[in-house]
């Protein structure tokens, strides 16, 4: 009898596994909303499930199992999705201690357990207001409680884990490199950018749509540039683009990677290898800022800002759909199952 | 000796000047900075104003379709309502712009 008790909790976590459907293969697109994530099935490209959340969603990742998706919102919170179940089984909120964070940029560790988040923070007593440093910082999932920390310039919105997150890239104004395999988090490297004149927007990585390559354009007084990071090595490619600027908010590569897309009014097709422009169109429905591309290459997804989802036919750059999505979006992130 | 440009000349205003004796910089103005102007952290906008002399023109159109970009990340404060600090819950308010206008409510 003490046996069976002590075996139960394994039993009651079989069976919640085994309760939990595996997702069927193919492409999920997930439209990262306002109060709602929504999914789309690649093979039918129709909403197969709604994920209530709560708050406006910004930087999403992956568990290397494609088991849970870890959505940011509101700048503040975040919240662990189910894939199997599509709900949200659990939110911690970074401002948990005092502290009034606001979180531009988040990737997870490799334990699991913590993430990174790039913070500004403030905080009143006594009608006195602080302002806390800018930092990187590691905290725990569950909780949002920081773990540790380093300072950073101002200005960080976006974080790319790279080497199993052995190294978090924070982008600012400069490229920030960070070690994470000591006590201590620690900036090792500044890759100038600014000084460059280099402005850029990275709200959008695809890093996981990608394969583990991190794309993101950017601008110089006469030309846009696509920065790509591979994940597993840290390397950066960087592509400055011949040609006036397409004017663009995010770019995903195809799955050949000689190929990109570019969005924002209009749908742009980048020949990477040749570093030029293909084709451009513009999106009838309007200005979007998320770009997915189907893994077999045939579709590209353009969503988010507005309330719509395009797909369009990759060949011929023509809309073959419209979805009418439950409200306006940030970005349209995908997963192959 | 620098002259003062604002004096305190009543016991109250004089009480608030005791009160900030010795006190030292909390918060430090990011126009000494580089960093471009706005709530962006790094995004310099304006970038995007009309590149083409026909339409499309180069701004988000139509407008709605970039309202919720601008509240949540505070990019354009003075058109929006600041979703960081005082209107954080807008998004419930208001998930689908086009269609949930007219539920607006900030000042």
């Amino acid at each position: 009898m003490t046996r069976l008790h002590s075996l139960l909790p394994a039993l009651a976590a079989l069976l919640c596994i085994a309760a939990s459907p595996p997702v069927a293969a193919g492409d999920r697109y997930y439209h990262m909303g306002y109060g709602m994530i929504q999914v789309i099935d690649g093979d039918t490209d129709t909403i197969v499930a709604d994920i209530p959340i709560k708050g406006a969603t910004r930087d999403t990742d992956v568990t290397s199992d494609r088991r849970f998706m870890y959505v940011a919102t509101n700048r503040h919170l975040v919240h662990k999705v189910d894939l199997a179940q599509n709900r949200v089984v659990s939110t911690a909120d970074v401002k948990a201690d005092g502290w009034d964070r606001v979180m531009f940029g988040f990737v997870l560790a490799q334990d699991g357990a913590t993430g990174y988040g790039a913070f500004m923070s403030r905080r009143a007593d006594k009608g006195e207001v602080f302002i806390g440093k800018p930092v990187v910082a590691q905290f725990e999932l569950d909780t949002g409680r920081i773990l540790r920390s380093v300072e950073v310039p101002w200005g960080i919105a976006h974080l790319v884990s790279v080497r199993d997150a052995k190294g978090i890239y924070a982008f600012g104004q400069d490229l920030y490199k960070i070690d994470t395999t000591g006590a201590d988090l620690k900036v090792v490297e500044t890759v100038p950018m600014f000084d460059k004149g280099i402005n850029m927007l990275p709200f959008w990585d695809y890093a996981f749509d990608n394969g583990g390559i991190a794309s993101m354009n950017y601008y110089t007084a006469t030309a846009m540039g696509v920065m790509l990071v591979d994940q597993r090595t840290g390397a950066i490619d960087d592509i400055v683009l011949k040609g006036d600027p397409a004017m663009a908010y995010s770019v995903v590569l195809a799955p050949d990677r000689r190929k990109a897309y570019a969005v924002m009014d209009d749908l742009t097709e980048i020949d990477l290898a040749k570093k030029t422009y293909l084709r451009s169109v513009p999106i009838a429905e309007g200005t979007c800022y998320g770009v997915n591309v189907s893994s077999d290459g045939r579709k590209v997804y353009v969503g988010g800002g507005g309330s719509t989802l395009t797909v369009y036919d990759a060949q011929t750059l023509k809309p073959i759909k419209v979805l009418q999505m439950a409200s306006d979006g940030m970005d349209v992130r995908r997963l192959r199952f | 000796m620098k002259k003062k440009l604002i004096e305190a000349l009543n016991e109250k205003a004089k009480a608030i000047e005791r009160l900030a004796d010795g006190e030292q910089p909390s918060a430090e103005p990011l126009a000494q900075r580089r960093m471009p102007q706005g709530c962006t952290t790094i995004f310099d906008t304006g970038w995007e104003t009309n590149p083409r002399p026909t339409y499309p023109v180069g701004n988000c159109q139509a407008s709605a379709r970039d309202f919720h970009g601008c509240v949540g990340d505070c990019w354009w404060p003075a058109q929006m309502p600041d979703g960081l600090t005082n209107h954080r819950e807008f998004d419930v308010q208001c998930p689908n712009v086009a269609r949930d206008w007219r539920n607006l409510k900030y000042d």
